[in-house]
């Protein structure tokens, strides 16, 4: 409906115009207060369908808190709250009436320590597709295989599937939280800095994955590096100080950016 | 150069007494708390011989199969204040694991930040360090009074009174030591706090919440206080129907040891190892149990 | 326009599976069962307090302010009074401070800085199950291994030296050495309130951060200078908690006590004479008790969780301010 409508980026360069698809996510005068602390300002951004979209800036910048509204899980905070409209599909989710639950199931999240929880390897897949959908063994232990094979963990792991998951490693602990995300087919999946605790191998696999998984899903990455950014990314936002500074695709942006302040920052003379 | 050599000469006036008082404070220091901590272990070791000395011969056959005999008789055990023992701690930590657990939960669960839940753990800490006296009083009152007797049902609760503070302590530090990483990737897979709370939290802090209903049980085993008013005692074999007292082993002891009888002060000396060597087993469990859970 | 808006419809059906959303109903009974249960806590000390106010009343009623000033408990008469149980109660707490404390945190202070590594978790692993050990079985120790020591190497020695001198002929002399009495009480307390201020105490000295005792050792101090003026500041207040906690559980012990203070009603000088406490007494005497009896000795009780429970509000007041700060 008007989601297109709503598309900013017509005006802006593209690298690949093609690709862009249709806007998913439409965040409108959105402001985030933690207690008295104004922690997001004003912030107007559209996330696309099935694109990667990366957002930068120093710490404290705002931009986790930014991608904590998408799934509401600021909500279990109760000082935390945030106002102004957050579209999904033209569905406000900052809507108080939202089944939080429900909402959650349809955006996953993957954070920057990996949290497996206390339970074997196939029970941690298995979590959300128990939720929400009642299946049948057989068909459970395909939807496992299919998330873990999605994760690049399959290979690894698939003869120790009843062992814990906190037995793997760092990098195949995020991949598992991964192919748990990816198990409940959501919509969207939020990264919050998935690779700052991991060596640079198990980086490189989590950046290859995060570049196939954008076929199937729309993405948004907090990321402190900005190469990172660069390589992964087909759109990236600049945040500084709780509010939006810039936002376009990921090439424009780092060879040619608008702002001052952003320039400065993909230089390395701030942040 | 004028500085120097005052401080070095003032040095050398004092420096013998100051260095000698300096050390025999720290020599006094050293030796004084090294016998105050060995003073503990002996009186460890002296409870202990003490009881194998008087109690080991009262372990007999007799002592497991054997109801308590009539004052000044010979013979018998103390089965039946085994047996009432077994059920009344298991009254007591049955109704407390749920109650202490959910409780505990709320505090760190649902209570963060609410003044609520600040005064219930406040109050609690307090419960947890409550005369256990004022609990038989209490538990007389509310059921022994009104039913018209001792009763087992009437100790159970007492203990489980007892208990509940020591399950919630543990249980609200253990699940406050879950990373809240975990509860968020929890919710983020868009499972309700419910679910989250059995599922992750739970788990991860199971350990500790174990150790916390171990040494609730190791507490409440030996606990006399609360149950002289409540379940008090029995000389006759353990009723099911739990209504009238209940023999049990902590009350057997107390009125066994200060009798005149030597057969009774025997099988006192028998419960009272038997009791003691329970409850240390259980603490150390208890302490090897929540190994794991502090190195992770 | 039409065609992107079709595009996202026929994108939603195929990614979007259909849920069934988790029961709500359960999330809410859970919620409602730990709010109940937490409630529970704070209905169990209301309880309590109502209780043995209920029981007590008709006694206070009778006695007045009187109860609390009178040395009376005649059962034949029916004259109660509370002062030889609170004084009682208050002497052996008082005098197991006085032994416990230093002993204490003697044993914190070689936990956290003169025991060898190797044998720390052994030793403080032996201080931890004094705690465990059942009170019952401190009062037997106390009864027939402590007591005839006691009464046969301090009481009577002690008692032949100062008899006849000014007050301490009064305080320590005893009547009938028996080894039991209020001193006897207060050492029995003392060994059982060790294990738990020790801990506390360790806990926090081993709270300060390292840094800062290196520091100390670095410009040369000894232990003793580091103990006293380093780390004992440092953890004063927490300590002062962890005291106050041993106090309070000092006052409220009942089987221990009641083996070995001698369970006399009795105004006495000296702390090697048999006295009462609040607890011994009521242990002692309440099953027996009927009537006017009955309601004193919960008026006791009621004396016996004002002063505890004043004591404990102050113990968790101070040690959790340390935590906070």
């Amino acid at each position: 409906m008007n989601a297109a409508s709503a598309l900013p980026s017509v005006e802006l360069t593209r690298n690949r115009a093609d690709e862009d698809g249709p806007v998913r996510i439409a965040v409108k005068g959105l402001n985030f207060y933690y207690g008295s602390f104004h922690g997001l300002k004003d912030v107007n951004l559209n996330f696309h369908d099935r694109q990667v979209t990366a957002l930068i800036g120093p710490s404290g910048c705002g931009k986790s808190t930014l991608l904590r509204c998408f799934n509401r899980i600021y909500s279990l905070y109760p000082e935390q709250r945030a106002e102004g409209e957050i579209l999904l599909d033209g569905e406000n989710i900052l809507d108080p009436s939202i089944d939080l639950n429900e909402l959650r199931s349809r955006i996953g999240m993957v954070f920057q320590k990996p949290t497996p929880f206390p339970m074997s390897i196939y029970d941690n897949v298995a979590f959300g597709l128990r939720l929400y959908e009642k299946l049948p063994k057989a068909e459970l232990d395909v939807r496992v295989e299919e998330s873990l094979r999605k994760a690049a963990l399959w290979d690894e792991v698939k003869d120790k599937l009843r062992q814990a998951g906190t037995g793997l490693s760092g990098g195949q602990q995020q991949r598992l939280c991964i192919a748990r995300t990816v198990a409940q087919k959501p919509e969207v999946i939020l990264f919050d800095e998935p690779t700052s605790a991991l060596d640079p191998i198990s980086t490189g696999r989590i950046e290859e994955l995060i570049e196939q998984l954008r076929d199937e899903f729309t993405i948004v990455i907090v990321t402190h590096n900005m190469q990172q950014a660069a390589r992964i990314s087909q759109f990236t936002a600049f945040m500084y100080l709780g509010q939006l500074i810039e936002f376009g695709p990921t090439n424009r942006m780092f060879m040619n950016p608008a702002e001052q302040r952003t320039q400065d920052y993909i230089t390395g003379r701030f942040g | 150069m004028n500085a120097p050599t005052t401080i070095a000469q003032t040095d050398r006036h004092r420096p013998g007494r100051v260095r000698q008082g300096r050390r025999v404070a720290d020599r006094l220091l050293r030796v004084s708390c090294t016998v105050a901590t060995a003073v503990g272990g002996l009186v460890l070791g002296s409870i202990l011989i003490m009881l194998i000395i008087r109690g080991i011969q009262g372990f007999t056959p007799a002592l497991f199969t054997h109801p308590t005999p009539g004052p000044g008789s010979e013979g018998g055990g103390i089965a039946n204040a085994i047996l009432g023992s077994l059920v009344l701690t298991g009254i007591g930590i049955t109704i407390a694991t749920p109650v202490g657990v959910m409780a505990g939960t709320y505090l760190a669960e649902y209570g963060r930040g609410s003044k609520l839940a600040a005064l219930i753990r406040f109050l609690n800490d307090i419960l947890l360090s409550a005369p256990s006296i004022l609990i038989g009083l209490f538990v007389y009152t509310l059921m022994v009074r009104p039913m018209g007797t001792y009763s087992g049902w009437a100790g159970g609760v007492a203990l489980a009174i007892i208990a509940v503070p020591v399950i919630v302590r543990t249980t609200e530090d253990m699940m406050s030591l879950v990373p809240s990483t975990l509860r968020e990737a929890g919710a983020a897979l868009g499972a309700p706090p419910s679910t989250v709370i059995v599922s992750v939290t739970w788990r991860a802090a199971s350990a500790g919440i174990v150790t916390g209903i171990i040494l609730a049980l190791a507490r409440i085993a030996g606990e006399t206080a609360p149950l002289l008013f409540t379940a008090l005692n029995n000389n006759s074999w353990f009723s099911p129907d739990l209504m009238g007292g209940v023999a049990n082993l902590p009350v057997m002891i107390y009125q066994f040891a200060l009798s005149p009888y030597p057969n009774w002060q025997g099988l006192a000396w028998a419960g009272a190892l038997l009791i003691t060597a329970t409850i240390l087993v259980l603490s150390i469990i208890a302490r090897l149990v929540i190994k794991p859970h502090t190195s992770r | 326009m039409s065609a992107l808006t079709e595009t996202i419809a026929l994108d939603r059906s195929r990614t979007r599976t259909v849920r069934k959303a988790p029961s709500r109903s359960l999330d809410t009974l859970f919620r409602t069962f730990s709010y109940g249960a937490a409630l529970l806590v704070l209905l169990v000390l209301a309880g309590i307090l109502g209780s043995i106010l209920y029981g007590g009343w008709p006694a206070f009623r009778e006695f007045g302010f009187g109860f609390l000033t009178s040395s009376a408990w005649n059962v034949g008469t029916e004259q109660y009074g509370a002062l030889v149980a609170v004084i009682g109660t208050v002497a052996s707490a008082f005098l197991a401070l006085l032994i416990g404390v230093p002993v204490s945190l003697g044993i914190a202070v070689f936990l956290t800085q003169l025991c060898p590594g190797w044998a720390r978790k052994p030793v403080a692993m032996t201080i931890e199950l004094l705690a465990a050990v059942p009170s019952i079985i401190y009062g037997m120790w106390g009864l027939f291994v402590f007591a005839p020591l006691f009464a046969r190497f301090i009481e009577i020695p002690v008692s032949n030296v100062v008899e006849g001198l000014p007050i301490v002929g009064t305080l320590l002399y005893a009547r009938v050495p028996s080894g039991v009495g209020v001193l006897t009480a207060g050492i029995i307390l003392a060994i059982m309130i060790v294990p738990f201020i020790a801990s506390i105490a360790r806990d926090m000295l081993d709270q300060i951060p390292t840094v800062l005792r290196e520091s100390a050792y670095g410009i040369g101090c000894t232990t003793w200078e580091v103990v006293r003026h380093v780390l004992v500041p440092q953890a004063a207040v927490s300590i002062i908690g962890a005291i106050m906690l041993g106090l309070g559980r000092a006052l409220g012990e009942t089987m221990a006590v009641t083996f070995v203070v001698g369970n006399a009603n009795r105004l006495s000088a000296s702390i090697f004479d048999p006295s009462s406490t609040i607890a011994s007494r009521i242990a002692n005497e309440f099953n027996e008790a009927d009537g006017l009896q009955l309601n004193a000795l919960m008026a006791l009780g009621c004396i016996l969780f004002v002063i505890t429970f004043v004591v404990l509000i102050i113990a968790r007041l101070l040690t959790r301010r340390v935590k906070a700060a």
